[in-house]
């Protein structure tokens, strides 16, 4: 490890004349410019040559050692030492383009022997190659890695690769974080936008139009609930005048009892019109409802009303307010009097429930239209 | 050992920490990173080529993240700078698709 050690530290300080860019193609290039023009040639030559038989040519220029200059025992042990490492790998995959690789690495050395001891090594022409034969890429690596040394390089490569770690937690966090907005494009941003007011808008007019038909149905709904109602009402009020409802209220009963079937129809209809002009609502009489259309018919003693018999005693029932009803029908020379002229009795009863609870069918009239329409 | 270092303890940060950026610098992160990670992979395999030189290294290094921003930027002025990042990216990659099967050579001999 000692004499490995001491390899990576004498090169650093030749990298920086003869190795550049990471990028292989530039580095055999520098380095052959910085390098004697055999030497180029020879650099030139080695890639090329390399894939048919370095192992030999190396080493025979190893052994010659004659015509070329300083640096060829140098590029000579490490290309021999590169091409058989690397004879493996061309033996394994011949068509890849291995020979380019090997290349850069031994004209640096090359080099950089070149640069630092130009005279010494033609001397320990067979030294170099055992020092420098086990520096390969892995030992290389595992060499930076242990022994933590603390250069220039490290820190600056340190202080890059913070930086690179930085942004790439900051990236990795950004996208995770929430969602794809944050790393978009201005562009995409303003589509999503769009879309997004585009949207809105059109869920705005769909709402709108939709409270609006809520409105118009319940409007009218409660609208039809409201005519419903009227017209149950109006119902019930002209059933009752019509009498085809029953009709309970305070109201008086009126008995005329006729043992001697005296009383004529003209007398009963003289009490009726004496009660609705006394304000009666709904009268019935024994079991006849008298609405608008009732009709008294017969001599006294067999009255009909709508063509219905009815017998003594003619009992009324009448739903008004008694205390018009009452009086109305005993003033002096009223329905009262007369009929008690007729040899009837009659009785007026006040009452706070009266019902009325005979109905007459519904006619539909044949001619009468409504005119109001 | 302390580059690796370096680079666990800006993950650790930029985990830790949160820092906010800015959102002008926003659209080229993600870019920038990448260029940076080819240079990485490059001086990577510069070092086990044995031509390492950190100048190099931290030139590089700048110059691509640099670039690599700034295409990004101008392609955004045009109007094209969703394609040109993505032909960035697949550029970047190729290299370092190319820097990463040389070290496995170096390191895996195969």
């Amino acid at each position: 490890m000692s004499t490995d050690g001491n390899t990576p530290e004498e090169n650093p300080p030749g990298e920086p004349a003869s190795a550049e860019e990471p990028t292989p193609a530039e580095g055999p290039k520098k380095a052959a410019k910085s390098a004697k023009p055999e030497k180029a040639e020879k650099g030139e030559k080695a890639p090329k040559t390399a894939k048919t038989s370095k192992d030999g040519k190396a080493e025979g220029s190893g052994r010659a050692a004659t015509p070329a200059g300083p640096g060829e025992a140098g590029e000579a042990g490490r290309s021999d030492e590169t091409g058989r490492s690397d004879k493996g790998g061309e033996g394994n995959e011949p068509e890849k383009s291995v020979g380019p690789r090997p290349g850069p690495a031994p004209d640096a050395g090359s080099a950089s022997g070149a640069a630092a001891a130009p005279g010494p090594v033609p001397e320990l022409t067979p030294a170099p190659p055992p020092a420098a034969a086990p520096v390969t890429g892995r030992q290389r690596l595992l060499n930076s890695l242990w022994p933590p040394r603390l250069t220039r390089a490290q820190l600056t490569v340190a202080v890059l690769l913070c930086v690179l770690g930085l942004g790439l937690a900051i990236q990795v966090r950004s996208t995770s974080d929430n969602s794809a907005l944050r790393g978009a494009r201005q562009e995409d941003l303003v589509r999503i936008l769009d879309e997004l007011d585009n949207r809105t808008k059109r869920l705005e007019d769909e709402k709108r139009r939709l409270e609006n038909q809520r409105t118009e149905l319940e409007s009218s709904s409660n609208q039809a609930a409201e005519a419903r109602k009227q017209t149950a009402q109006k119902e019930q009020q002209l059933g009752i005048l019509a009498g085809t409802v029953g009709a309970q209220g305070p109201g008086i009963e009126l008995t005329v009892s006729d043992p001697k079937g005296l009383v004529e129809a003209d007398k009963l209809l003289d009490a009726i019109q004496e009660l609705r002009a006394a304000g009666a609502e709904a009268i019935q009489i024994n079991d006849v409802r008298v609405a608008a259309d009732t009709y008294f018919s017969g001599a006294a003693g067999r009255v009909e009303i709508d063509g219905k018999k009815v017998s003594q005693p003619y009992r009324f029932k009448v739903i008004g307010k008694p205390q018009d009803l009452e009086p109305a029908l005993n003033i002096p020379g009223g329905v009262v009097q007369t009929l008690e002229k007729e040899q009837a009795g009659v009785s007026v009863q006040r009452s706070e429930k009266i019902i009325v609870d005979a109905l007459r069918p519904a006619k539909r009239p044949d001619y009468a239209r409504s005119s109001s329409q | 050992m302390i580059a690796v270092l370096g680079l666990v303890v800006g993950v650790v940060v930029g985990l830790v920490v949160r820092p906010v950026v800015p959102t002008v610098v926003e659209p080229y992160l993600p870019i920038a990173v990448v260029a940076a990670l080819d240079a990485v992979f490059g001086g990577l395999r510069a070092m086990l080529d044995g031509i390492f030189d950190d100048k190099v290294f931290v030139v590089s290094f700048l110059s691509n993240v640099v670039v690599a921003a700034l295409i990004v930027f101008l392609g955004d002025k045009l109007g094209v700078g969703a394609q040109l990042s993505t032909g960035v990216v697949v550029v970047l990659g190729i290299r370092i698709f190319s820097n990463a099967a040389a070290i496995r050579r170096h390191v895996f001999r195969a």
